[in-house]
């Protein structure tokens, strides 16, 4: 094990939260130096990623312990605390760290602009890996105030009053769940006396055993840390924050947030689950799992029944994401092997296939002038390659084959059987109808409905009652400027070819990553091997 | 039987979809564009040739993902292609059809002047390309990649008319397709790995068909006898609703708004079939007739019943009923697509009888349907596209405009019915035959199997009638069609007049280049009266009209607007008349002129080829090929050793 | 039980206390419609979690850590470490006060008004 792939996982925490300052301090002299702060920074913390990966995938999992405070004879182990890469945690901090250097070829033309930005931006990621990587549960909350800061400023960077609104709700909403987390921190410290994971991992089943007063304080640590990221994971019905601040962010914005946000509360959840509480805890305690996964279940349903309904598509994406990780909590409640599996893969499935489908909204709001469903009429004929790669999108979140969508749905489905949870697995099998409805919707009016109704006789109807909206929607929507010309909507050389490219780009890894299914269980299998054979 | 690794299974698959690519990449050159589909339809057929011959021989070729470049698709399950005898009889089929209908559709789609032709060809490519994917697919979830991406692929061809019926279709299509595939077909699959995976000692599942059955599902069937059978009708049920059986078929009919050489070849052959072969790897090649046998389902009141008879019921009444149904068509291709549910269906009970006779003409059934239903279809289509009539009801003495088209119509409604010298004859003779060494409650299935026989003759004679024999100003009444159920009391040639009249009169009333919106208005109010109260003579036709076009599953307003686009389409495609024939009665043709070369030629081809899977069967390839692969699933090495069998003796030749 | 009850007041008072506190904290956040107010609810939510850690803090018969024991017994103590998370969380609590208000302020420049009920309304006829 060199050396430095034992400092990477301080380093990658540390560097972009110490450069985030970096774009303030120049941009005192230069104008535009925040992308290119922010796009080196991201390029270089993804490629340390990519070598953490591959020391983990070498040696197995590296701990970096903070301050030299690691164990030793007379220091037991969970003094100082501990980033950790493993199997689990380097897949996301990949994803994270990929991601926001992708994402970065869209902001670059198509913004939100500004020195600021780009520092709130590289807090975020900072953030995040500290999230994915940290080993203590104390550190956690941390790091999720850090995010939760940094994503509550950057929504607000819209150019709307309305996206200070919903950054507000996002912020008193994101704070409780933190708070209830912290409530859950001090239940387990209470019980256990520790903060370190791996020392809770081992502690708990001991005061398990031991029942009586203290196992009721794990219980009630379990409900309020759980209660605390269905906020953070917007679970039905703690879910209203998400679609207001999806909507009113910046285009540039909402892939990060949709992607990575929510993506990474709901892995610190899975880590707190099986780290920390771990397989046994979670079937032996009463109605435990069956809570879980009544969640999980719900949200599906609530999240694809409220995204059928959405005239705007940002919002109905956001829907649609209280919908997929409905499916992720409720495989972490089946507790089996292959279902925690699949709520992983899903996770990292979810979280490209959503970057992909908020980057495609934003550039379609920029280059075609359409927000709303019924604006996309006609997006085939006229951006095919941008309808193109919203269309596979589209496929892959529905799961069909090949598809990262469909790798996650397989695993955790049959995990669901395998754990012979018959009603999850009714869930997750109708979750394919339920995404294909609004899925369909937007796949109709983009490839099966012309642009230019005026050309028809009847069109007003048909467009009307087709969509379930009245057409004055469409009035202060640019989409409908009724008109021969319509199709020269919105400003196509707005659009880069970096921000087409990085669209066809992340299309591409989606139907890729769905070859991915037997890497992804073996990439796993140490992680998991070791948390359910204990 | 020898497995040899060999990549033609996956370059059949893919060269189609390398067309599609560059159909798409040509798409400014039609030409060019159109000639990609016919090199790739015969680079397809090619390969799939070239492996005949291996394959009659006992060998199996397979392309495995894991094998060839290492990667896993999902943890213990491979991507497998494989081509094996049914696979073959398959795609075999498809690609070989699929060289006609690429002549057929270029001529089709010009001949209509469509619009979007290059995402039509694209789609068409691909559709074949996911075929010839389920045919060689290798274990239960390569087949469901490309059963799912057969129903998407398929999806713009539905709704290629972009208007609110094909956009409505194409919904209806999208949900019922995706029902089967996504929720059932899935569900089936998940549970059929748990089952093998916790029967295998080494926890290994196998989702690999093996001719007979799996094994080791057989193995998990004995222990979990309440799941095996849930995932038996889980998987039937996702295959079924491409199969069209009842009560998922409703689809098939409103697919029908697609362009013809998609109904043809798409939704007679390639998806239908699909749905059929599905049926087929289920019971032959998953679960295996013995294990079906032997895994008795207890029915409260009735006992214990084999797990196939549930099927084989439902079968029998689908081909029934759809027979029925098709009676009161009017609309050609609706009328086509009610007799293709039944057809579907003689399969599907043929596979569910599970004696070896049986299952020989029902696997023999998909090739012999193929050829008769394509016939018809093109006929349908080259009958839109040369005189723009869609009607039964219009088409009194188009024999004379079109001679070569309507003989063909002929041999393929012959076909359909049974006659002997045609395909269809084959194929049912063995089913019978079947059923009758079944005997039993058999019986039952026997006489759906003829009644349907009859009444296939009913709906498809008086379209070959009417286009003989009867004459544009002489017709008699079509009292299913046309009267209210029940009858009617008023002398029908009163109404002769009207009907006969009817394309002419309406082209007359509405200006040929101008608005449409005098004929949508009149149509709106006669909608609004409803069907029972025509005003004057001249709407007479209009409840007719209306009665014929309201399939049972239909809506008032959709209806409304199948007329509006109806008389529209007309508009749009320069044509003067309104469907029936013109103002001077039907032109005369010889066989030559009556058409293009790109529609006639295919038509003819297909017909003889019926005719010829009806005549000399043991030389045409395919009826080999089927009993080919009914020896490999009853283990025998020849086929008369099954011959004189009942079904306990066939079960115990497969037990052995 | 109301012996019970009295036995947790006089002794778990802090317990109690905190509850109290954080029950208010979120009946604030939901029931009040003035944002400002609002924000003071999340204050005093968090800052029951404070006091619930300091609570916590006290152990019987612990020894300080880092600092090697001279063996004498210390009695009650003060456990460092949850003030230190509580510290932490003081700077964290404050730097969200921070951002909230600052949204605040953005809120009532653009819409001139600080209760959520008024802002519906006005978002709603825009």
């Amino acid at each position: 094990m060199s050396s430095l792939a034992e400092m990477l996982p301080a380093l990658l925490v540390a560097v972009p939260i110490l450069l985030a300052a970096v774009p303030i301090v120049l941009g005192l002299r230069f104008e535009r130096t925040g992308w290119s702060v922010a796009a080196l920074t991201t390029t270089a913390l993804t490629a340390a990623t990519v070598y953490l990966a591959a020391a983990v995938y070498e040696t197995g999992r590296v701990v970096h312990v903070l301050g030299g405070w690691g164990e030793t004879a007379d220091r037991p182990q969970g003094v100082g605390i501990e980033l950790v890469a493993d199997e689990f945690s380097v897949l996301i901090a990949l994803l994270v760290t990929v991601t926001a250097a992708g994402v970065l070829a869209y902001t670059r033309v198509g913004g939100p602009r500004g020195n600021t930005f780009y520092t709130g931006y590289l807090l975020l990621i900072g953030g995040l890996l500290g999230l994915s990587l940290t080993g203590d549960v104390f550190n956690m909350f941390v790091f999720l105030e850090i995010v939760g800061l940094a994503t509550y400023a950057m929504i607000a960077a819209g150019d709307g009053p309305e996206s200070a609104v919903a950054a507000l709700k996002y912020l008193i909403l994101g704070t409780m769940g933190a708070s209830l987390y912290l409530i859950g921190v001090g239940f387990l410290f209470m019980a256990t006396g520790a903060l370190n994971m791996d020392v809770l991992g081992e502690a708990i089943p001991l005061v398990a055993e031991e029942g009586g007063s203290d196992l009721t304080l794990l219980r009630a640590a379990f409900a309020f840390i759980f209660i605390g990221f269905a906020l953070k994971v917007a679970q039905w019905p703690l879910h209203t924050w998400q679609p207001d601040a999806y909507q009113h962010a910046p285009d540039g914005v909402t892939p990060v947030i949709a992607a990575l946000v929510s993506t990474v509360s709901a892995y610190a959840l899975g880590r707190i689950m099986y780290n920390v509480f771990g397989p046994e805890f979670l079937t032996a305690t009463p109605y435990l799992t069956e809570i879980v996964v009544t969640v999980g279940c719900v949200s599906v349903l609530a999240g694809s029944t409220l995204a059928v309904i959405q005239r705007d598509v940002k919002r109905m994406f956001a829907y649609s994401s209280v919908a997929q990780f409905g499916l992720i909590v409720a495989a972490y409640g089946l507790v089996t092997q292959t279902a925690f599996v699949g709520a992983v893969i899903h996770l990292i499935g979810h979280g490209v296939i959503k970057a992909g489908l908020f980057v495609a909204a934003g550039v379609v709001a920029l280059g075609y002038g359409a927000r709303t469903v019924d604006g996309y009429a006609g997006l085939a004929e006229h951006r095919p390659y941008t309808a193109g790669s919203i269309a596979i999108l589209l496929i892959a979140l529905i799961g069909i084959p090949p598809s990262a969508g469909f790798i996650g749905k397989w695993y955790v489905a049959v995990g669901a059987v395998e754990a012979e949870v018959w009603p999850v697995a009714v869930v997750i099998f109708l979750s394919t109808m339920l995404t294909l409805a609004y899925s369909a919707r937007l796949l109709e009016k983009m490839y099966f409905t012309p642009a230019i109704p005026v050309e028809s006789p009847h069109s007003p109807g048909p467009v009307a009652a087709d969509g379930g909206t009245d057409t004055g929607a469409d009035d202060h929507d640019g989409a409908t400027a009724l008109g021969r010309d319509s199709f020269r909507r919105g400003s196509p050389d707005a659009v880069s070819i970096g921000m087409l490219g990085i669209l066809v780009v992340i299309a591409v890894a989606a139907v890729l990553l769905g070859f991915a299914g037997g890497a992804f269980f073996e990439w796993l299998e140490p992680f998991t091997s070791e948390v359910f054979t204990e | 039987m020898t497995e040899v690794a060999d990549p033609r299974p996956l370059a059949a698959v893919l060269v189609s979809a390398l067309a599609m690519c560059l159909i798409i990449a040509s798409y400014r050159y039609p030409n060019v564009r159109e000639s990609w589909s016919v090199v790739a339809a015969l680079a397809k057929f090619g390969i799939i040739l070239s492996m005949l011959p291996g394959v009659m021989d006992g060998t199996v070729y397979e392309w495995s993902l894991a094998d060839s470049l290492g990667v896993e698709f999902l943890a213990g399950i491979d991507f497998v292609l494989r081509a094996d005898p049914l696979g073959l009889l398959f795609a075999l089929l498809a690609s070989f059809l699929w060289i006609f209908t690429s002549f057929y559709a270029a001529g089709y789609m010009r001949g209509l002047d469509e619009h979007a032709q290059t995402r039509f060809f694209a789609s068409f490519a691909a559709s074949l390309s996911t075929a010839i994917g389920i045919a060689f697919a290798g274990n239960l979830v390569t087949i469901f990649i490309f059963y799912e991406l057969l129903s998407l692929v398929t999806y713009p061809l539905v709704a290629h008319n972009e208007d609110n019926e094909a956009r409505i279709a194409g919904r209806k299509y999208l949900a019922y397709t995706f029902f089967g595939g996504g929720v059932f077909l899935l569900a089936g699959t998940v549970l059929v790995y748990w089952l093998t995976s916790s029967a295998d000692p080494a926890g290994e599942a196998h989702l690999a068909f093996e001719s007979g059955g799996i094994g080791m599902l057989a193995e998990a069937a004995q222990a979990d006898p309440v799941f095996a059978q849930a995932a038996f009708y889980l998987l039937i049920a996702g295959f079924g609703v491409k199969a069209a059986v009842m009560p998922l078929h409703s689809w098939l009919a409103d697919a029908m708004v697609a362009p013809t050489p998609v109904s043809g070849l798409l939704h007679a052959v390639a998806v239908v079939k699909s749905g059929a072969f599905g049926v087929a790897r289920v019971i032959l090649d998953v679960f295996g007739p013995g294990l079906i046998y032997d895994l008795p389902l207890s029915v409260p009141g009735v006992g214990e019943v084999g797990l196939n008879i549930p099927l084989a019921i439902l079968a029998a009444f689908t081909l029934t009923a759809a027979s029925i149904i098709a009676l009161r068509k009017d609309h050609l291709k609706r009328r086509l697509a009610f007799s293709t549910t039944a057809q579907l269906s003689y399969i599907v009970l043929g596979l569910s009888m599970l004696h070896p006779l049986a299952i020989l003409g029902a696997l023999f059934h998909i090739p012999a349907h193929a050829f008769g239903k394509l016939t018809l279809f093109f006929c349908a289509g080259a009958v839109h596209v040369e005189t723009h009539t869609d009607y039964v009801s219009e088409m009194a003495g188009i024999g004379k405009r079109m001679p070569l088209t309507m003989s063909a119509f002929a041999i393929g409604a012959a076909g359909m019915a049974g006659m002997p010298l045609i395909a269809g004859f084959v194929s049912k003779f063995y089913m019978l035959i079947g059923s009758g060494s079944v005997g039993g409650g058999y019986w039952l299935f026997a006489t759906a199997l003829i009644v349907s026989g009859i009444l296939n003759i009913a709906y498809l004679w008086p379209v070959v009638y009417t286009a003989f024999f009867e004459s544009e100003d002489r017709h008699d009444a079509k009292p299913l069609l046309e009267f209210p159920p029940g009858g009617k009391r008023e002398s029908y040639f009163e109404d002769d007049a009207a009907v006969a009249t009817d394309g002419g009169d309406r082209s007359d009333e509405k200006p040929e280049s101008g608005q449409p919106q005098p004929a949508d208005e009149r149509d709106d109010e006669t909608e609004a009266k409803g069907a029972g109260t025509p005003e004057t003579v001249n709407d007479e036709d209009e409840p007719e009209y209306a009665v014929d076009k309201y399939p049972s599953d239909h809506t008032v307003p959709e209806d409304a607007e199948t007329h509006d686009d109806h008389a529209e389409d007309h508009h749009d495609h320069g044509d003067h008349h309104h469907g029936g024939p013109p103002a001077g009665g039907w032109e005369r043709h010889s066989p030559f002129t009556e058409s293009t070369w790109l529609m006639i030629f295919p038509i003819s081809v297909i017909a003889t080829g019926a005719v010829t899977l009806g005549v000399i069967p043991d030389y045409a390839v395919f009826l080999d090929l089927a009993m080919y692969i009914v020896e490999g699933v009853f283990g025998v090495d020849s086929f008369n050793e099954l011959h004189d069998l009942s079904l306990e003796e066939a079960m115990e030749v497969i037990d052995r | 039980m109301i012996e019970g009850t009295l036995d947790v007041l006089t002794t778990r008072y802090a317990y109690a206390l905190m509850f109290v506190l954080m029950g208010i904290g979120i009946y604030m956040i939901i029931a009040n419609e003035n944002l400002v107010k609002k924000l003071i609810g999340v204050n005093l939510f968090q800052t029951a979690i404070f006091l619930f850690f300091v609570a916590v803090a006290y152990v019987e018969g612990g020894n300080a850590p880092i600092v090697p024991s001279d063996g004498s017994d210390p009695g009650l103590m003060a456990s460092p470490l949850p003030h230190v998370i509580v510290l932490t969380a003081i700077v964290v609590g404050i730097a969200l006060t921070a951002v909230g208000l600052a949204l605040i302020v953005r809120i009532y420049a653009e819409y001139g008004t600080l209760r959520e009920d008024t802002l519906r309304e006005v978002r709603a006829d825009e």
